[in-house]
């Protein structure tokens, strides 16, 4: 059996008009995904190089919820993407030697480019739905390959810049860019197919989206997350998952300050005999679902104010839960110094679901989920 | 475009040579610069990576490529031949339609639907009748595929009776 050859595919479909159409919406939507996945990764780093805004609250949710949704909404254009390109898989290389290095490369970006976007697509769709079938680290590696698929979309677009720039400002039935082999025509149009993604792209949005925008919640049956929980909110990590069962409603619990040689030791009583602040803040986890509730607790920097910490400098916050990279996060200055950053006693008037952090959990306005601690049991500040 | 031109995909080579100073192509080999850079820092950073983690993860890209390439794209085709050997012409276009929406919907669902990550002790998560879900959409573009195929041939039905009438001859 020999290879097919790209003369083999007649669909009229199979255009570069098609492809740079959907394409030009893959890009932006890859663009989307990148800016706010490094927005993501440096809101997570522990120690972050530049100072991340505290406001607006609700910041973090938008980013990491497009964030999401643009790699869902990618699926259907990056299939029809591939399948417009198809033919090209079975280009026979040419034959002088110097076109073979620059054909050669430009085959290897486009290599890169596809199995980048797939990866990216394929692991970030896994991880919303907390499914890892993989051994790497997910966090580390969509990143990294994030940064490669980026640069790959980039060299793409700036070899087929020419190609776009023809295809798009011309007629999308217009033949100019078309394989001499191109001849099958009727049924679906060009036109037709373009539209019929972008309804795909809508779909998959539609079904997946309610985890982070509540509109949303009752049309969204493939979504991650109903939006339900204790107390009216979703759970990522369980007490039991955490292994604090017991720790979290021990009489012995006890949350210490520190700021270099001086403590103090507070139990639940204490804390809530403080004086108490509410706020309505999002979770909003860095897997894209998101969910606002109302909090009350006592503001960080009134504890830290009963160690004397100066205002503005990083605080460690550890939490009961003995195991994992979360268990102590680093809240930097400008957070813990900001009003709106609770240690959480109570969820909508209630005591808080022990699922929820119970007795006491890291609420901040504008933070990824992970980093908004439960179980805290230990704030410290570098004296 | 000023320059229109019939053949197809011009090859990168000959614009880069024959208009260097061009301001598109100083652009074009910037954008490439910077392409190459973005990646090799991408790879850069996976360097402290467990040896046997960055081969799980390299497993993973070449294993997209090939799914997509060789299994994925050929069972497209396959299905594009059936649909043009076996459907009446009313139900293509429909069909096909269909099956561009609900196959990325359905491609992007497969993590809740096989509920990989579900864990009994957080009832939050996957929480959804994840099956019953996608059948209702299943159902939904049946029932559109179906309306709209049995709309085109009322039609075609109506206009070939008005054109038997017009122009008996043919």
């Amino acid at each position: 059996m020999r290879p097919p050859a790209p003369e083999h595919f007649t669909s009229r479909l199979r255009s570069p008009a098609v492809a740079a159409r959907v394409g030009t919406w893959l890009g932006i939507a890859f663009g989307l995904c990148f800016l706010t996945g490094v927005y993501s990764h440096v809101a997570q780093l522990p120690d972050p190089w530049i100072a991340l805004p505290t406001r607006p609250s609700w910041f973090y949710r938008v980013t990491q919820g497009l964030h999401v949704t643009a790699g869902v909404a990618s699926v259907p254009l990056l299939l029809v993407k591939l399948w417009s390109v198809y033919p090209h898989l079975f280009t026979r290389p040419p034959r002088a030697r110097r076109d073979l290095l620059l054909h050669g490369l430009e085959r290897a970006s486009i290599g890169v480019l596809v199995a980048a976007a797939v990866f990216q697509l394929v692991t970030g769709i896994a991880n919303s739905a907390q499914w890892y079938p993989w051994a790497f680290s997910f966090r580390a590696t969509h990143y990294a390959i994030g940064w490669v698929a980026i640069g790959a979309l980039v060299i793409h677009i700036a070899v087929k810049l020419p190609t776009i720039q023809q295809a798009l400002t011309s007629d999308i039935d217009d033949a100019a860019l078309d394989r001499p082999a191109m001849s099958a025509s009727g049924g679906l149009s060009r036109r037709g197919l373009v539209r019929t993604t972008w309804v795909a792209a809508g779909l998959a949005v539609l079904a997946t989206a309610g985890s982070t925008v509540p509109a949303l919640r009752r049309v969204s049956v493939l979504g991650v997350r109903s939006g339900d929980g204790p107390q009216g909110v979703p759970v990522n990590k369980s007490a039991r998952a955490a292994g604090v069962l017991e720790s979290a409603v021990s009489p012995d619990f006890r949350l210490v300050v520190a700021h270099g040689d001086l403590s103090v030791s507070l139990t639940s009583a204490d804390l809530a005999e403080m004086p108490q602040t509410t706020a309505d803040l999002p979770i909003a986890c860095v897997e894209g679902w998101s969910a606002s509730a109302t909090w009350t607790g006592v503001r960080v920097r009134a504890l830290l104010d009963l160690v004397g910490a100066p205002v503005g400098v990083p605080v460690t916050v550890t939490s009961l839960q003995e195991h994992g990279p979360y268990r102590a996060t680093i809240l930097p200055g400008n957070f813990a110094a900001d009003d709106l950053t609770l240690l959480a006693l109570r969820l909508d008037g209630e005591p808080l679901d022990i699922d929820h952090g119970f007795p006491c959990r890291l609420i901040a306005p504008n933070r990824p989920g992970v980093l908004q601690t439960k179980w805290v049991t230990r704030l410290e500040v570098s004296a | 475009m000023t320059t229109p031109r019939r053949s197809s995909t011009p090859p990168l080579r000959s614009p880069l040579e024959q208009r260097r100073g061009d301001p598109g192509v100083r652009l074009r080999i910037v954008l490439i610069a910077c392409g190459v850079l973005a990646a090799a820092y991408g790879a850069w950073s996976l360097l402290g990576e467990d040896p046997r983690d960055l081969l799980d993860a390299a497993l993973w890209l070449a294993g997209g490529v090939v799914l997509h390439d060789f299994v994925l794209a050929p069972l497209v085709l396959v299905l594009a031949l059936a649909v043009r050997r076996w459907l009446p012409e009313a139900w293509r276009t429909p069909v096909v339609v269909a099956t561009i929406v609900l196959g990325s919907t359905t491609l992007v669902a497969i993590p809740v639907l096989g509920r990989f990550g579900a864990r009994p002790d957080n009832p939050s998560l996957l929480d959804r009748p994840y099956v019953a879900g996608w059948l209702a959409l299943l159902a939904l573009g049946l029932l559109a595929v179906a309306g709209h195929a049995l709309a085109q041939r009322r039609r075609a039905t109506r206009t070939s009776r008005r054109s038997d009438g017009a122009d008996p001859g043919r």
